[in-house]
Formats: structure tokens, sequence, C-alpha cells
């Protein structure tokens, strides 16, 4: 029988897997290691690096600011995932019942959003926002609801639902396409059978269609939620962080500390902390969203 | 055999070609290359930076400049950074203050320039007090000690006002005293006008606006008070002026003396709406000169003085100090970049600077005929008789590395009503005391 080199011992094999691995070290690895060393020191960016324990951690969990960053940033996974989870399993049930063709037509302008850079966006969305000359106070005031033109992104109620808008805005088409793929892997006599027994259409979804995307959903879920913990060039380009803390989310935190404030070492305590939550939460979403299967 | 024979004229061209290339390389050898960083970000200061700078060249053909322009915020973000890992700048603008200057020169990034300052002259261009700005002692004691910049632009925050919005509204001019201010804001409230241009969500128009009026309060011949605060000697923030200041601003704010929705209005658009006419009052500092002088409706003038102060304070100085890093590692290279420096305070350049519109911090050459427009020249006025009163304040977030974001953070909050003006001044006592007690 004709052997694959790739059978051989593996300390051969290594050599196919040496770049890869070396670009991982360089880029990911190590630093992040290095964040980790360097969580526990303070340092000031020019100096050299100061050992202080495990100071920077107990200073961390008694950070008010802090943790009005995690506070905000619970809130914004309502609107980098949740909302878009709705919206697009919304959609794609709509556009899963069109004909094929306007159906492309369709799929392909509620994606847009997402193939744009989110840099991009928000420099877009800010401008939208503008209540001096911003299209959106332009026309409440235009259509007589001027009561309602506040000052979106300069408003502490209203900053972070405002940015949190335009994340749903963003994710909603992604979410749709993941949806609708899973729509056209279902078998379709399962929907006719429970047709003909008489169910309806909430539910057909309740009891067959949510269960079945139950792997879509934890995908959405997954993704939705790192980049929602990731968040930071949305709210970079459109607040930064303001008014006074309103929309600041942990890596937006963490800039300000490390690049404004030359405080590095505390800022990579928070990217650390930072890092962990997305591990936990992610772990969670594996651990309680699966489908019966346990696929 | 192959018979090989020289060729005479074939050796004379490539010999000449040789030379010729050889002295095309020795003098590509030669050019020296100086790394320039800037802030210069207004379409008016970069017009008149790049003149300045093709000028130098012009005269030095031996030097390459490579210049970068950065707005304020990064230039702070990156200049550190950049220095500290040999790969930036050898001639930079620095914020003087304990945030960039003030670190800087504690890692030993920035030359001592006092030797050029001699051998230039610079002292006899620039006021002792506004050189001061630039010093930093070997203990770190902000305002004395070796000098590490010097400035081509002068500053003074004042108020701007729209002539033809004031006297539509029914205001006299000139206003005498901060009452009158205070009742020319009340008449164009009255008028449906909107008193003061204002934009929170970008740039430090709010700071300014209640640095001025803090600093209004102080009278000239009590500035040793405010000096020792900013020098980081000690004192407090906790005054009868800035209680005031803050007390207005939170009035201000809420009673609808902005412009609406100016929480979401970025600075820079609340000036282009302040060009434009759309409100009557605007306080910033000189370096909007080039863009307002569009809109010749528009004056300046310094803030005036409440009742009891004889000559009161403006914010102001120079603009950011143009300093010589340690990548110049050579006495050579120090030479050329202080050469540089030379050509961009002299008093030649700033009669580009005026030309351009904006306020230089060296005299205008002898017999100079730039025209001067009249936003200029009512600055020039400003800056002459507040520098003969030793009355040019201080921009408070050089008080302490974290000022800036500690004020950028709460002012929001008291202009929303969220903070009382005496929590406003307690937070920012706090973070002065803090600094000193680090120190």
């Amino acid at each position: 029988m004709k052997t694959s080199v790739l059978d051989g011992p593996p300390r051969r094999n290594l050599v196919f897997v040496l770049p890869g691995l070396i670009l991982y070290c360089a880029f990911i690895f190590l630093p992040i290691l290095s964040a980790v060393g360097l969580s526990f020191t303070s340092w000031n960016g020019l100096s050299a690096p100061r050992w202080v324990g495990l100071g920077n951690y107990i200073q961390l969990f008694g950070d008010a600011r802090f943790f009005t960053a995690l506070k905000n940033n619970a809130i914004l996974m309502l609107f980098y995932c949740v909302l878009p989870l709705i919206l697009g399993m919304g959609l794609a049930s709509a556009v899963s019942a069109i004909r094929p063709r306007e159906r492309l037509a369709v799929r392909t302008l509620l994606f847009m959003p997402y193939i744009m850079p989110s840099a991009v966006i928000g420099v877009v969305w800010q401008w939208l926002y503008n209540p001096a000359f911003g299209p959106i106070n332009q026309g409440l005031k235009a259509i007589g609801l001027g009561v309602l033109a506040v000052p979106w992104l300069g408003d502490f109620n209203w900053a972070l639902p405002a940015v949190g808008m335009v994340a749903v805005w963003y994710y909603f088409g992604f979410c749709m396409v993941i949806f609708l793929t899973g729509l056209q892997r279902l078998d379709p006599s399962i929907f006719e059978a429970a047709r003909i027994d008489g169910a309806g259409p909430a539910y057909v979804f309740r009891r067959i269609t949510f269960p079945l995307l139950l792997p879509e959903v934890r995908i959405v879920l997954l993704l939705t939620i790192i980049a929602s913990i990731k968040s930071f060039d949305l709210i970079f380009t459109m607040t930064r962080g303001g008014p006074a803390n309103a929309t600041l989310v942990p890596n937006i935190y963490m800039y300000d500390l490390g690049f404004q404030l030359s405080r590095y070492g505390y800022g990579a305590t928070v990217a650390i902390i930072g890092a962990i939550l997305v591990f936990a939460v992610n772990y969670a979403v594996h651990r309680f969203l699966k489908p019966r299967d346990g696929a | 055999m192959t018979k090989y024979s020289i060729c005479l004229p074939a050796l004379r061209r490539g010999a000449v070609s040789f030379g010729l290339g050889a002295g095309l390389l020795a003098s590509a050898a030669a050019a020296e290359d100086l790394p320039v960083w800037h802030n210069y970000s207004y379409d008016g200061e970069i017009e008149v930076i790049k003149a300045l700078m093709d000028r130098f060249e012009e005269a030095h053909p031996e030097v390459d400049l490579i210049r970068t322009q950065r707005s304020f915020d990064d230039l702070a973000l990156t200049l550190r950074l950049a220095v500290s890992a040999g790969d930036g700048p050898v001639v930079t603008k620095v914020n003087q203050g304990a945030k960039d200057m003030g670190a800087m020169v504690a890692e030993d990034m920035l030359i001592p320039m006092d030797g050029y300052i001699s051998e230039y002259g610079w002292d006899e261009q620039q006021s002792q007090s506004l050189m001061d700005r630039d010093r930093w002692s070997e203990d770190g004691q902000f305002g004395e000690g070796t000098t590490y910049g010097i400035s081509s632009l002068a500053e003074v925050v004042g108020v701007y006002y729209n002539e033809a919005v004031l006297e539509e509204a029914g205001v006299a001019l000139p206003l005498e005293s901060f009452e009158d201010f205070l009742a020319a804001l009340e008449t164009l409230k009255g008028e449906g006008v909107t008193p003061m241009a204002m934009g929170m969500a970008t740039g430090h128009l709010g700071l300014h606006l209640m640095a001025a009026v803090a600093q209004a309060h102080i009278d000239a011949s009590h500035r040793a008070e405010l000096d020792d605060l900013i020098y980081g000697r000690g004192g407090s923030w906790k005054t009868d002026a800035n209680l005031k200041a803050a007390e207005l601003m939170q009035t201000w704010s809420t009673e609808g003396y902005f412009f609406d929705g100016y929480q979401g209005i970025g600075g820079t658009d609340a000036v282009q709406l302040f060009v434009a006419g759309q409100a009557g009052f605007m306080t910033s500092g000189t370096w909007y000169f080039g863009d307002l002088q569009s809109n010749p409706d528009i004056h300046f003038m310094p803030m005036p003085a409440p009742e009891g102060v004889e000559q009161p304070m403006a914010v102001g100085g120079v603009d950011l100090a143009w300093a010589i890093t340690s990548l110049a590692e050579d006495e050579a290279t120090q030479d050329l970049a202080a050469e540089f420096i030379n050509d961009m305070v002299s008093p030649a350049a700033a009669e580009v600077w005026a030309a351009g519109g904006y306020l230089p911090a060296a005299p205008l050459p002898e017999g100079s005929e730039v025209e001067l427009s009249a936003l200029l020249t009512e600055g020039i006025e400003a800056w002459t008789s507040l520098n003969a009163a030793d009355a040019i304040g201080h921009y408070p977030d050089w008080s302490t590395p974290t000022m800036l974001t500690t004020i950028d953070d709460n002012m929001a909050l008291l202009m929303a009503g969220r903070q009382s003006p005496e929590e406003y001044v307690d937070i920012i006592d706090a973070d002065y005391q803090a600094y000193l007690a680090a120190k």
C-alpha cells in the first residue's frame, strides 16, 4: 500500500507545521505571554518595568471605571448578539420563502453592511447621528418629531444604545446568512408533515425550526459574543468611550490606560481579564447551548 | 584564439560614466535626512509649515526634511514610543507639561537647548516667562532649570464674537467687562440666537471656555498662585474662580446657551457653525485665526475683566514646542536640528505665519510689510497688552499627566447636571493632590 509522507513519525512532520508554528508563536503566543508578564508590572512604556506582583489585579477589582466598562459591555452584548440573532432569524425565515433570484438579491443587499470596514461604518454613523446636520435629526425635525432629535452620541442615556444599534445594523446580515444556510440544510418534508398535522407557524418555529437551527445559533452566538467583548473600532470612531465613560468598554479602557496614560502594565491586566472573559463566556455557550444529539 | 584589443574611446566613456555615477552616489550619500514631526493640522497651518520647510530645503540642498504630520492627540500617542523605539523624529513638536515633555525629559529623550538659545539669541525674541514653559529641572520640577524647547506661535484663548450677529440682536459693542459679556449672552438668548458655539464630542472647546472664565477671575498681580499650581509646586484647585467657572458652565449648559445637541457635535464642526454665523460667541484660541478669517464679521478679544479684577489673566502661552530628540545622536545632527528650529522660530518665519493669519511668538522683522488680517491685528493687540501686563495664563491640563482625561470625563458630567460644581472642583483637585503625592 502506498503511504503518504505525512504518515511518518511526528518529529519528521514537524517541518511541515514549522512555518505556521513560527508565525503563530511570533505574532500570537509570544505577545500573549508578554501581556501576561506585563500585567504583573508597572511600566510607563519608556523606563524599565517594575514588578508589582498581583498589585494590578487587586487594583483592577476595586476600579469603578473597569466595572463601568464591564457593565457597558454586558449591555452591548444585547446589541451585538441578541438583537442581530432575532432579526437575522426572522429575516432568514422571510427571505427563504421568496423565489431564488429575488432571494439572492435581498440576501446580498442585507449582507452588505457586514463587508464594510467597521471603522468606516463608525465614521459614517457618527456623521448620520450628528445633531447639527446629521440626516437622522434633520429627518426627525422635518416630520415634526424634533423632540426625539437628541444628541445621540453625546447623551448619557442614548450614547450606548446609539452605538449598539450600529452594531445591530452591522451584524444582522451576517446572522441572516448563517440562518439561511441552516434553513437550506433542513429537510422540507419535516415542515410538510407538520403542516399536514395542523401545526401553525409559531408552533412549527418553536418546536421544529428553532431546535433544528441550534448549531447555527451556537455559531452565531460564539462569533457575536467574541465580537462584542472585542468591541473597539466602532466605539473608538464614534465616541472614544464618552461622554464621561458612558460607552466605555474594556478594550477602550485598555487603550486609554496604555496609550493615553502610559500605564501599560495596568492596561495589560485589563487585556488579560478581557481574554479570560471571552473564554469563560464562550465556554458557557459551548456547555449550555448544545443540540440534543450533542453535536 | 580570440584577440582582445583596448578600445580607448569606449574606456573613456566608461570612465566618465563611472565617475558620474560615483559622483551622484556620493552626493546622495552626503544628503542628510532630517525627520521632522509636527502637529499643524488645519489647512492654513499646513500651508505655512510646508512653505517654511520648502524654504529651509532650498537654503540647505544637502538636507532632506522628512515631514510627518500628526494631530495633537496622535502626536502625544506616538511620539514617546517612536523615540524610545529609535524610529522617531530628530526634530519634533512636543506638548509642554508633565504628560509629554516632562515624561520625555525624565527619560533623557530630549536634548537640552540652552546652548542653542544663547547661540541663536532666541531669548531675545521670547520672554523668560514664555520660555519657562519649556523648562524642567533635574529633579523633575516644571517651569525651572534646563530648557528643552521653543515655540513658533503665540496662543491666547479669548472670545471670538460675530459682530453682525451681535448687532442684529441689539448687543452694544465693545464689551467692557465680564458683566457686559454675561448681559450680551442674555440678550442673544432672548433674541433666539445661540449665545455660544460649543461642541463637546471631540476637541476641547469646553475646557478652553471654562479655563478662560476661571483665569479671567484671577488678577495678574496674583498670578503666582496659578503658576505654582501649574508648575507642580503646590496649591489647590478649590478656588472661588474655578467654582464660579464651573457654576457658569453648568448654568449655560442646562439653560440652553450652547448649540442644541452640543454634546454630540465635534469641536471642529462647532467652529464651522460659528463661522457660518450660527452663534454670537465662541471661546477658543488664536490657532483658529487662519480658519475664522474667512468671515470678516468675526473679531477677537481677551475675556473681559470681572468686577474687582483690574488685569484679568488669559489662558495661553505658546503652541507646542519644537524640540530635539535623543535620536540626534551626534553633535552635527543636533546642530542641524537646531539650525532648522532657528529657521522655524525666526522673525522671517514669523512673517510667513503672520501672512497666513497666525499669531507668531517671535516679533515680525523691522519694516515688515506683511499685510495682517483684521483678526490677526486684534490678536497681536491682545497678545501685546497681555504680555505687557504679565497676564498670560496657563492650560490647566499641563498640571498633571492625567488632568486632561479627568477634566474631559468630569466636565461632561458637570454640564449634564450629573455633578455639582463643588464635586467637579473637588475631583480636579483630588487629581492634582494625588499627582503631588506621587511626585
